[in-house]
């Protein structure tokens, strides 16, 4: 995994994990890496996986069984999604709206180009 | 857990050393017994010579003296000023110090190998090639017709005699420990000096004894200035030797002492 | 790939349940140090009254300029030099003292070292036995791990060889402190990688690691504490976290007057801020050291 240089390495972790559970390649109910394994892979402090794992924890991504190690939550999509809501409500939507204010991009315009990008991509 | 010594971690020690200084201890003893073997061959008679010289009804080989004493201080003394260099190359010393053992069993383990195992090891093998030089002249000598002395013909076998039963070793036992002496200092030295460690502790003992022997000198010449001498000679000896014993016995832990010192105040 | 997942698995092993001792785990000062005065000569000191508490579950990253005594602080922590006063205290234990119930959990790897020119099978038998713990099957492992072939004699090896077998043999003592001077120094690049990924399953809770070194990005992801020296004392000592809460690091177009320190770069500049606005940004260790070194005094209401 390749870091970027504007986010604290425990988020950018994060992501990782969320970016798994999204795709699937760690279901619901099962184990995820122990903290060690993660660390070792990533080669990062296990201190900074505990903290990604912590704070995974907190928005119901995984839970912690005592004893045997980390689980991904039964509803853990969820809990990933509206993680990243939150996310790109604080963090990229400020950037989008700067631009579509400085450049003085109407509604309508924008909402045409939603929807054709959304039957492009998702066939929705 | 005992800090100070315990006799397991000691022979864990022991082998670990043997590791570094092995090689250089069978180095130096390969080149001992060479050099020992060189001497003799050189100069030990040959049968081609004719009859060779006598020393009381035996072979004359007196060579052996100055060899056995000379080869045997260099030896003693280039091992011991070796055993510590590794504390004066920083890369060495930093591994040699974490290892875990105390001060007290680094510094015995310099003791054994270069006091207990150098010495010992020198004497036999001196012993060893005294003895197989001593038996081939008597196997080469053997051959000789039988030497007649004086109108007696009281016949007298050319024989070897080994130097061992030559010096009458118990007549010098005063000298005892003075080899050890001379590891001590050596041993010092190597602890004390980070590099060059034979050459200067050569000069300081040099020094040393040249100074401590003229204090003495000057001493003894001042308070006998006045005086008649009284003492014979025999008592005289005995006292030498005991005073030899002693002071080389003393001496010896002197340094020791300071070795051990020296080891527990070494930064790197 | 494959060994990595053994090295793992066996520490899994090895280390009990990792998860549980997670919590279970208390930390103690594992390394106290108290006015210390230290120097090579009397007029030229290298530390100035210096305290400072290590404890156990970190990877403290000391940084400092060339000369502002990082051997030397590590040097004193194992023993190795002498304090000229003050107490340091490392697992209860004078390091002065060099005492061989200390000096056994103590895993000391220099920048510049020797090993005798035997196989490593030798160099084990003969020096593994004064470690109680330790663990041949994990050396075995480390040395799979660093591409290291067993059998081979010290003397054949590269400096980088080298010091990977004495990185195995120290962590495979299981030595409750590690300390390691300039530990990437002469490893290739996917040597470093290895050691990353050896020294992030090295980590244990009843660990404390100390690391020096002035190559910041080899190792800045393993980092969770930083220690800076800088004129005779420990200019800084906080967890990356308390850093990042406390000061922002980013790209910005323009220098003002919220901006501690700033260095030019492609797109504008780096800059260190303090957080005003709680944002989470990544730890530039480089710029971290260089703006400290330049605006002490900025930054020292922000971390007492």
């Amino acid at each position: 995994m390749e870091f970027r240089d504007n986010k604290a390495i425990y988020l950018q972790i994060a992501e990782y994990v969320c970016e798994h559970i999204l795709l699937g390649k760690w279901k619901a109910d099962e184990k995820v890496p122990s903290v060690r394994e993660l660390a070792v892979e990533l080669e990062v402090n296990p201190n900074t996986i505990m903290r990604t794992y912590e704070l995974l924890q907190n928005k119901n991504i995984i839970n912690n069984k005592r004893g045997i190690g980390f689980f991904v939550a039964e509803n853990a999509i969820e809990g990933v999604k509206s993680y990243k809501k939150v996310q790109f409500m604080d963090d990229e939507l400020p950037v989008v709206f700067r631009n579509i204010y400085l450049l003085n991009i109407g509604f309508d315009e924008l909402k045409t180009k939603y929807e054709t990008f959304v039957k492009e991509n998702f066939n929705a | 857990m005992n800090n100070t010594f315990n006799i397991n971690r000691f022979g864990l020690l022991l082998r670990r050393q043997w590791l570094d200084f092995g090689k250089i201890y069978l180095l130096s003893l390969i080149v001992v017994f060479g050099v020992l073997v060189g001497f003799y061959v050189t100069n030990i008679p040959k049968p081609s010579d004719g009859l060779p010289s006598m020393d009381d009804g035996f072979i004359s080989l007196r060579f052996r003296y100055p060899i056995f004493g000379m080869v045997g201080f260099l030896f003693i003394s280039i091992l011991a000023s070796s055993y510590f260099t590794n504390l004066g190359q920083k890369p060495k010393a930093i591994i040699d110090l974490m290892t875990p053992a105390s001060v007290f069993e680094k510094f015995l383990a310099g003791v054994f190998y270069t006091t207990i195992l150098g010495i010992g090891s020198y004497l036999f093998i001196f012993y060893i090639t005294d003895l197989v030089f001593c038996k081939y002249l008597n196997n080469t000598f053997s051959a000789f017709p039988p030497v007649h002395i004086g109108k007696n013909s009281a016949a007298t076998l050319v024989k070897a005699r080994l130097l061992n039963s030559e010096m009458n070793f118990e007549q010098y036992r005063g000298f005892a420990c003075v080899p050890v002496m001379v590891t001590s200092m050596f041993l010092l030295g190597s602890v004390y000096f980070n590099r060059f460690h034979y050459i200067k502790t050569a000069v300081s003992v040099f020094i040393a004894c040249s100074i401590i022997g003229y204090v003495i000198y000057l001493c003894v010449s001042k308070m006998g200035e006045n005086m008649v001498k009284i003492t014979d000679s025999g008592n005289n000896e005995q006292l030498a030797f005991t005073i030899i014993f002693v002071s080389s016995a003393v001496i010896s832990i002197f340094f020791w002492v300071i070795t051990y010192v020296r080891l527990k105040e070494k930064e790197i | 790939m494959a060994s990595e997942k053994k090295l793992v698995k066996n520490l899994e092993v090895i280390k009990i349940q990792h998860t549980l001792v997670y919590y279970l785990t208390n930390t103690v000062d594992m390394i106290k140090i108290n006015n210390l005065n230290f120097g090579y000569s009397k007029h030229k000191p290298l530390f100035k009254n210096m305290s400072m508490q290590l404890s156990n579950g970190h990877i403290y990253g000391l940084l400092g300029k060339n000369g502002a005594g990082k051997s030397s602080l590590l040097k004193n922590m194992a023993g190795l030099v002498y304090a000229q006063s003050g107490t340091l205290d490392v697992m209860g234990f004078n390091p002065a003292k060099r005492q061989p119930a200390l000096l056994e959990q103590i895993c000391f790897i220099p920048e510049e070292f020797y090993l005798p020119s035997v196989k490593i099978s030798a160099y084990i038998k003969a020096n593994a036995p004064f470690y109680k713990n330790f663990n041949h099957q994990y050396f075995g492992n480390l040395l799979k791990e660093f591409d290291i072939p067993v059998s081979q004699k010290l003397i054949n090896m590269s400096y980088g060889q080298k010091k990977k077998v004495i990185i195995a043999f120290g962590l495979a003592t299981q030595a409750k402190l590690i300390i390691m001077d300039e530990p990437t120094n002469g490893l290739d690049i996917p040597s470093k990688a290895q050691f990353r990924k050896i020294m992030a399953s090295a980590m244990t809770d009843d660990r404390c690691i100390i690391i020096s070194t002035h190559q910041v990005r080899d190792l800045d992801n393993l980092i969770d504490t930083v220690i800076m020296l800088d004129e005779n004392d420990v200019a800084l000592k906080a967890s990356v976290q308390e850093i990042t809460e406390k000061l922002t690091f980013k790209k910005v177009k323009e220098v003002d007057d919220s901006i501690i320190y700033a260095e030019p770069s492609l797109s504008g500049y780096n800059a260190v801020m303090p957080n005003y606005h709680q944002e989470e940004s990544k730890l530039d260790m480089e710029l971290l050291f260089n703006a400290i070194l330049a605006e002490k005094i900025k930054f020292k209401p922000l971390f007492n």
